[in-house]
């Protein structure tokens, strides 16, 4: 091991890291300000993944495209297909309310997925998509991965940015104001069906961002990424632990969960080599472990929610 | 294709596999109901309790008989769970306890693969030919199936119905305040909800084992279609969750006619979708938590 | 702010590990990735316990270059690109291996390699990835693998069915790149020469129960069904209620069902009428060594894709030996010691390979799973065996063209 080893792995982490986060501060608009269960995240990461490789690979026989269109232009597509079809899922499904929506979002995904897998002609079906261009790929491996974090960290921090901005605009106060207390912003005169709608559009869009830069990171994307596991509930787990309605916990959730998920099995790796393969059950163990103690010692998320002015309490289940 | 023909191999799987899922929707529904949150562990759950069924039988015991044991185990490893990882997360926001179940589904799948293993397993070796009755074709552990969830969809509607701690279990569902105002214990009736979703957790474990193989993430597989069947028949509705475990078994075995079988596992969230749409409480029009 | 403090935590962590590790310059790390945890995890132990069967031989015969040890980590790929990726980084950059033997599902092969090990310059060999995409990957001759691709083994079958007479068969595949690419290459030859497709469907892996997907492709009056899918998970379901309802007379998979949970769980006498292909080598006893190595370790030959988990850490145990330890001739080393002309090694004969090597002379090693002449791809093609259950195993009962 040495220093060069460990920055590479680094790198790796706050990739990862970063693409997760995107993914957490999406969720955070949804549930975090506005009170929506979606629990089909890897849906949105799907549409936004696939948008992008579709567009911007090499042409190949038997499926759509690709059109080897610039990166920028994927990752645009990405995030505008994934609105696009957030749109008429939020206008169905935001009507159900906390568990029912859920389901509906997790049904919504599990659709999606079984689409991706079985649609050759539009998706490559189990086969998915490869010849997805990086941009600096042709850089020596560090030098490739550095420029790939710099891309993700600036669209993270404008995505950040962009967010807070929003929240601090009436919108934001607006949105929290039907999360706390739904029947109190439509007296007002709310419009809360439209406000929620754009809230799960709005985050929806993120989640497609976070979903092409994935699939231009490994230059392919297969079915496999969708996994809800991996795709959706490892988002809620990151938001809910990194503290929901805070960005910047959202972004601290995305880092220290999967640090604890990548980090462990180094951990576990020391144990005997004849009991290596269980060792990795051990880890899944750890894994769940852990998770229930950041729980019982920081329930409030590691940066629990400001409050703005006028005290605002954290989201209901 | 003959009538018979339809039933034999469309609509009785359909209903088996149906009945497999309404247990273990039962079982969510009521951790929704009485507890009010999403019982993400609830699959693999089932897998230990599977699994503490095959430890049993590989002790010589009839698998039928191993199962009421490994329910009275699982029964106890479940408020095991519950004051070890939920219980002191009560008085938070629900959204906390989901997350602590999705660590407990992590834990308790590890915990199966580090003692039993990945390799599926079955409780009885070799293949069962179905009995003839009037033209069905059922085997005997398809009836015992049928059966045994019979039993405990009645055992436990007549539980809730007519016992004191049923009626305790069906107050704080309703309402947790007055139940506990009116003198109802709320931690008694928490681990009395624990010690039946863990049993039930064994028994669609059990079932699902019993009439195909068992291995670490039979549960955690199943995990999404129960929880369409409990949402489908209404959150905290026993009776919709039956319901809606039996329609699910069958819209996913009848899909076959109408989609590609890889759209299977679809067919069963379209059929939600489309339902909540007309019914947005579900069929038995469940609570809103 | 943030990424500091997780550097720190990281640091920290992996200081200590440093520490934990004896330091012992000749020995040569390689990483094993496997799918442990995630949804093919009852397949993970039996590879990647035969890829350990290699690298013990390795150490008990003379060890790898100067008497140094054979050294391994394993990575945990979870069939996913995500984990994949992850475990890749880790042993390229923590761990330091010269190589890699895995991982498994395609995706996660097509993620680790393209943002891992091709920029890295690190070779990997997978012992299962059988997506076409793999062949196109652009790899700088870095990633092979020791599976043959679906498209060889699927039309072997076809044609071997035929040749015994079977003209009319269903098609069940699991709807993987595993199961559709064998389906896929089945289909075509099979119409190709005649035969006729009486049903053809996919399935999703996981469901309880496949009755129904079952009775559609019986109504196609075919007595023979061909199931492409894995025997350790959706493959022993369909089996079993193929069976129980007698729905065929004949059941035929691949090599993902060549496995002793089937006979474990079905009991021998339920499959008379079962037979399977697998990939073999040209050595007929280069199987049957492996098979008692590896039974002798306590494990069971059968288990799937162990042959080629085998093959691939033993060739890159040759390559590692070849090169001389040199990371950058790895791939040359490797082609140089897959593909004759050259001494023919089997198995376990690692000593003798070492010596051929110090000698100077070519070696050209003759795997379980077939011989790996690797083409321009890193593709092998497959020679394969039909093989029947008999005496609690299964047995070759004809050779496939």
């Amino acid at each position: 091991m040495d220093i060069v080893g460990l920055a590479n792995y680094a790198v790796f982490m706050a990739i990862l890291v970063g693409i997760y986060a995107l993914l957490a501060l999406g969720l955070n608009i949804q549930w975090g300000f506005s009170g929506l269960f979606n629990a089909g995240i890897a849906g949105f990461f799907a549409i936004g993944a696939y948008t992008s490789a579709i567009l911007t690979s090499l042409p190949a026989s038997g499926r759509v495209g690709g059109f080897e269109l610039p990166m920028v232009l994927g990752l645009l597509a990405a995030m505008a297909v994934a609105a696009l079809i957030a749109w008429p899922i939020g206008k169905i499904c935001l009507r159900f309310r906390s568990d029912y929506l859920a389901i509906a979002t997790i049904g919504v995904a599990e659709i999606i997925r079984l689409v991706v897998r079985t649609e050759d002609w539009l998706t490559g079906g189990v086969r998915g998509i490869t010849g997805i261009p990086r941009p600096f790929g042709d850089l020596p491996y560090m030098e490739s991965q550095m420029a790939y974090l710099a891309i993700v960290a600036v669209l993270l921090l404008a995505a950040y940015l962009l967010v807070e901005r929003q929240l601090k605009a009436p919108w934001g106060r607006m949105m929290r104001a039907i999360r706390d207390n739904e029947n109190a912003a439509a007296a007002m005169g709310k419009r809360v069906a439209d406000r929620r709608l754009q809230a799960f559009v709005f985050g929806s869009a993120l989640m497609g961002l976070a979903g092409a830069l994935f699939v231009h990171f490994n230059r392919s994307v297969t079915p496999e990424a969708i996994d809800p596991m991996i795709a959706t509930f490892l988002i809620w787990i990151m938001l809910i632990l990194g503290g929901s309605g805070n960005n910047r916990g959202a972004i601290l959730g995305a880092a220290v969960i999967w640090v604890i998920w990548s980090v462990s099995e180094l951990l576990t790796d020391r144990l005997p080599t004849e009991i290596a393969i269980q060792a990795k059950y051990v880890r899944v163990f750890i894994i769940g472990l852990t998770l229930q103690l950041v729980l019982r010692f920081r329930p409030e998320g590691i940066l629990p929610e400001r409050q703005h002015g006028g005290g605002t309490a954290p989201p209901r289940a | 294709m003959t009538l018979l023909d339809f039933l034999n191999f469309y609509l009785v799987p359909g209903i088996v596999l149906g009945a497999i899922y309404a247990v273990g929707a039962i079982g969510i529904t009521l951790v929704f109901g009485i507890l009010r949150f999403a019982h993400f562990a609830h699959g693999d759950m089932a897998t230990l309790g599977a699994f503490i069924a095959l430890a049993l039988a590989a002790s010589g015991m009839d698998p039928w008989v191993a199962l009421p044991l490994a329910m009275a185990i699982t029964a106890v490893i479940a408020i095991g769970v519950d004051r070890s990882f939920y219980d002191y997360l009560s008085r938070r926001p629900k959204i906390l306890t989901v997350m602590a179940s999705l660590g407990v589904a992590l834990m308790l799948r590890a915990v199966v693969q580090v003692v039993w293993g990945v390799d599926p397993t079955t409780y009885v070796t070799g293949i069962v030919r179905p009995e003839e009755y009037f033209g069905i074709l059922l085997r005997p552990r398809e009836l015992n199936t049928l059966l045994t969830v019979v039993l405990i969809v009645v055992g436990l509607e007549l539980f809730l119905r007519k016992s004191k701690w049923g009626k305790a279990m069906r107050a704080m569902s309703d309402n947790p305040d007055l139940a506990r105002l009116s003198g109802v214990d709320n931690r008694k009736v928490t681990m009395l909800t624990w010690a039946i979703v863990g049993a039930l957790c064994t028994a669609s474990g059990f079932m699902l084992g019993i009439n195909t193989e068992l291995h670490s993430m039979m549960g955690w597989q199943l995990l999404l279609p129960m929880f369409a069947a409990a949402i489908l028949g209404g959150v905290g509705r026993v009776q919709g969750a039956v319901l809606g475990g039996l329609i699910v078994g069958i819209t996913e075995e009848l899909s076959v006619f109408v989609v590609p079988a890889q759209y299977k596992a679809a067919t069963a969230f379209a059929l939600l979708l489309i339902i909540l749409l007309v019914r947005p409480r579900g069929l038995l029009n469940g609570k809103v938590l | 702010m943030n990424k500091k403090t997780i550097a720190t935590l990281v640091g920290s962590l992996l200081g200590a590990a440093v520490l934990a590790a004896p330091a012992h310059a000749q020995n040569v790390k390689i990483g094993l990735l496997a799918g442990i945890s995630g949804p093919i995890a009852a397949m993970a132990p039996g590879m990647l316990d035969a890829s350990r069967l290699a690298i013990a031989q390795v150490n008990e015969q003379g060890g790898i270059l100067n008497n140094g040890k054979l050294e391994f980590t394993i990575g945990d790929s979870a069939c996913n690109p995500q984990n994949a990726t992850d475990a890749a980084t880790k042993a390229v950059n923590i761990d330091r291996v010269v190589a890699i033997v895995g991982p498994s599902c395609s995706g996660a092969v097509l993620a680790a390699a393209n943002s891992v090990t091709i920029p890295a310059g690190v070779l990997m060999v997978t012992p299962s990835g059988t997506s076409p995409e793999i062949t196109k990957l652009n790899d700088k001759d870095l990633v092979f693998r020791t599976l043959p691709s679906d498209d060889y083994q699927g039309r072997a079958l076809a044609r071997s069915l035929l040749e015994r007479g079977t003209k009319t068969v269903a098609v069940a595949y699991l709807n993987n790149d595993y199961g559709k690419g064998l389906a896929e290459s089945f289909k075509a030859e099979f119409e190709a020469k005649g035969g006729k497709l009486a049903g053809y469907s996919g399935h999703e892996g996981g469901k309880a129960s496949y009755r129904s997907d079952l009775a559609q492709l019986a109504r196609g009056g075919a007595d023979t069904l061909v199931i492409f899918d894995y025997g350790d998970g959706t493959g022993l379901t369909i089996l079993r209620q193929a069976l129980e309802n007698g729905f065929f007379k004949q059941y035929v998979g691949a090599d993902g069902m060549k496995i002793d949970s089937i006979i474990r769980s079905l009991g021998e006498k339920n499959l008379a009428n079962f037979f399977t292909s697998a990939p073999v080598g040209e050595a007929t006893q280069a199987l049957e060594l492996f098979n008692k190595a590896f039974a002798a370790a306590g494990h069971d030959p059968n288990a799937v894709f162990a042959t080629s988990a085998y093959d691939a850490a033993f060739l890159v145990a040759l390559a590692i030996e070849k090169a001389g330890g040199d990371k950058a001739k790895l791939s040359e080393a490797l082609r140089a010691v897959a593909s004759g002309p050259g001494e023919p090694i089997l198995p376990g004969e690692w000593a003798k390979a070492k010596k051929l090597i110090a000698e100077g002379k070519d070696i050209d090693y003759k795997g379980a799973g077939g011989d790996h002449e690797f083409d321009q791809a890193g593709d092998v093609p497959g020679t394969y065996a039909l093989f029947k259950v008999a005496n609690g195993t299964y047995e070759a009962i004809a050779d496939m063209k």
